[in-house]
């Protein structure tokens, strides 16, 4: 699908606090009580509109365990936009914002959108950090603040979204400089591609955001269709 | 006159890893896109693979669910054996059944870049072809090689198990070399960074390493991670190592061949510049996704 933007988000903060249940939550509309320890990236992605425009959503989701932090550094090149997240059940994992922020300030680029979120704020009783004090951290270090529950959806969408909306504003100020790929920003194809499965699909063709290819797998369908043709292309998105 | 204007365009004939279709395939094509930008300077060796039970059946009723491409590339592409892994998810958004006359375009979705350290592959059925794949938190995937790959795919992903299991000859897993020689000057000079064989080590430690790296010559071919290696596969057959010395003495360049890579880059990679090989455990940067997979668990 055409998009005008693709914006990189990067997503950080301690194990548990729920990084990957809100991407999941925000790809899917879903939510996953047991999830696997991320390790290395798991790549969600997802398009909204702003301003009337497409813009893709690419989030990378990391590893929060103490032990995978130096790899998960090396992610944070070339992300426009950030999703530090906390859990306000757990004072420690809000004790740790500095160290994740001082991170991200040292190995993104200086206008990367960091959006604060307090994830799980469905568990009231058990709630260690009061939202005033994610306020006062958020307005202290110059960040966006939300409260959200990855379980309940509540606010999920309004923080993906309000980070890009953030970006999207720094784009028309002028701030970002979109022609430069350190900012984490891509210019989308212009032009929907009207015939895309019927491109050209030797070597790969940009077209509509995707970028079709000589198909390997046509003739992958598990089942042996004597008039049915292999799919003439492949996209990768 | 463009014509002479600096470096003539790279020519690569698509070697037989690309008919293989194990490079230059859709995940290479993808994560070297604008969209991810990712090692792009690296070779990604794939295949494309079913997802499935441990006892070998679909874990769906349809293909199309279940259908993943899963790679190797390096970080860095001076380093002798890759140390990431990539899997992308292969779906029909419309159904490959749906529509006979229209069949839907597959999309492949990059699912997860994992570093290799953290990844223990093992050829789990050889007749049935199925690799497992298991993290280091514990998630396992049964991958059986999908049919219209030649039985030689299954070859490279047998000979990459190993390799990965106990490293190259080349590298400092393999017990039988003793380093004693710097292979990368500590200071660096140009005559370094453009013509690697000058950093060969000196003639008996060559010809040992010769030896070696014959044997192993497939294998380094296999993890020539560069852009500037081709698999060497014929196609067809289980590549017999070549005896010709002015091949394999190439091959130790695959260390120091980061000819247009930043030098700080170049040292802090290599373990060639270390004399004391025990001095490897100390100094190899933990940051380094190819510590693990270097110097073995």
């Amino acid at each position: 699908m055409a998009y005008a933007y693709l914006f990189k988000y990067i997503i950080i903060g301690d194990t548990g606090v729920g990084k990957s249940c809100l991407l999941l939550q925000f790809t899917d509309k879903r939510f996953q009580p047991v999830h696997d320890l991320t390790i290395g990236v798991e790549f969600g992605a997802r398009m909204i509109t702003i301003d009337g425009k497409q813009i893709k959503l690419q989030i990378w989701d990391t590893a929060g365990q103490e032990s995978f932090r130096s790899i998960t550094r090396s992610y944070y090149r070339g992300a426009a936009g950030a999703l530090l997240v906390y859990d306000i059940t757990r004072r420690d994992t809000f004790n740790h914002l500095t160290t994740w922020l001082e991170d991200a300030r040292q190995h993104s680029n200086s206008n990367m959108v960091i959006m604060l979120i307090g994830n799980k704020s469905d568990l009231e009783s058990r709630r260690e950090v009061k939202k005033e004090e994610g306020e006062a951290f958020a307005r202290e270090h110059g960040l966006i603040f939300m409260e959200t529950s990855a379980k309940t959806a509540s606010n999920v969408e309004e923080a993906f979204i309000n980070t890009a909306k953030e970006i999207y504003e720094k784009i028309q100020e002028g701030v970002f400089d979109i022609n430069n790929e350190a900012n984490g920003i891509k210019i989308g194809p212009q032009h929907a591609a009207t015939n895309a499965t019927h491109a050209g699909n030797q070597g790969g063709q940009q077209a509509g955001g995707r970028l079709l290819l000589s198909p390997f797998l046509a003739a992958s369908c598990p089942v042996e269709h004597a008039l049915c043709p292999p799919p003439s292309s492949f996209v990768l998105s | 006159m463009s014509k002479i204007r600096g470096l003539p365009p790279a020519v690569r004939d698509p070697g037989p890893g690309v008919e293989l279709g194990v490079e230059d395939g859709l995940l290479c094509q993808l994560i070297h896109s604008p969209e991810f930008n990712l090692f792009s300077d690296s070779v990604v060796f794939e295949s494309t693979f079913i997802q499935v039970t441990k006892q070998g059946n679909w874990m769906d009723a349809y293909e199309r669910s279940a259908t993943m491409i899963v790679g190797v590339t390096s970080s860095v592409p001076s380093l002798p054996l890759p140390n990431v892994l990539l899997m992308a998810n292969v779906t029909w958004p419309h159904g490959p059944f749906s529509t006979c006359s229209t069949p839907g375009a597959p999309v492949i979705t990059l699912s997860r870049i994992l570093p290799l350290k953290y990844v223990e592959l093992q050829i789990y059925d050889r007749a049935q072809r199925i690799l497992r794949v298991r993290t280091v938190t514990e998630k396992i995937y049964y991958l059986r090689l999908h049919e219209k790959h030649p039985q030689a795919v299954f070859q490279f992903w047998i000979r990459l198990v190993k390799i990965l299991q106990k490293g190259l000859s080349i590298t400092t897993k393999d017990p039988r070399i003793q380093f004693t020689h710097c292979l990368v000057p500590k200071i660096p000079n140009s005559s370094t960074e453009t013509t690697p064989e000058s950093s060969l080590p000196s003639s008996s430690q060559a010809s040992e390493t010769i030896m070696l790296l014959a044997a192993e010559r497939t294998s380094s071919s296999l993890l020539g991670l560069s852009k500037r290696h081709q698999l060497t596969g014929d196609g067809h057959t289980d590549i017999t190592p070549e005896t010709d010395n002015s091949n394999t003495c190439k091959t130790p360049p695959l260390v120091a061949s980061s000819v247009n890579m930043p030098m700080r880059a170049t040292l802090t990679h290599s373990l060639w510049e270390q004399e004391d090989p025990n001095e490897n455990f100390l100094q190899v940067p933990v940051a380094s996704s190819l510590g693990e997979n270097f110097l073995g668990p």
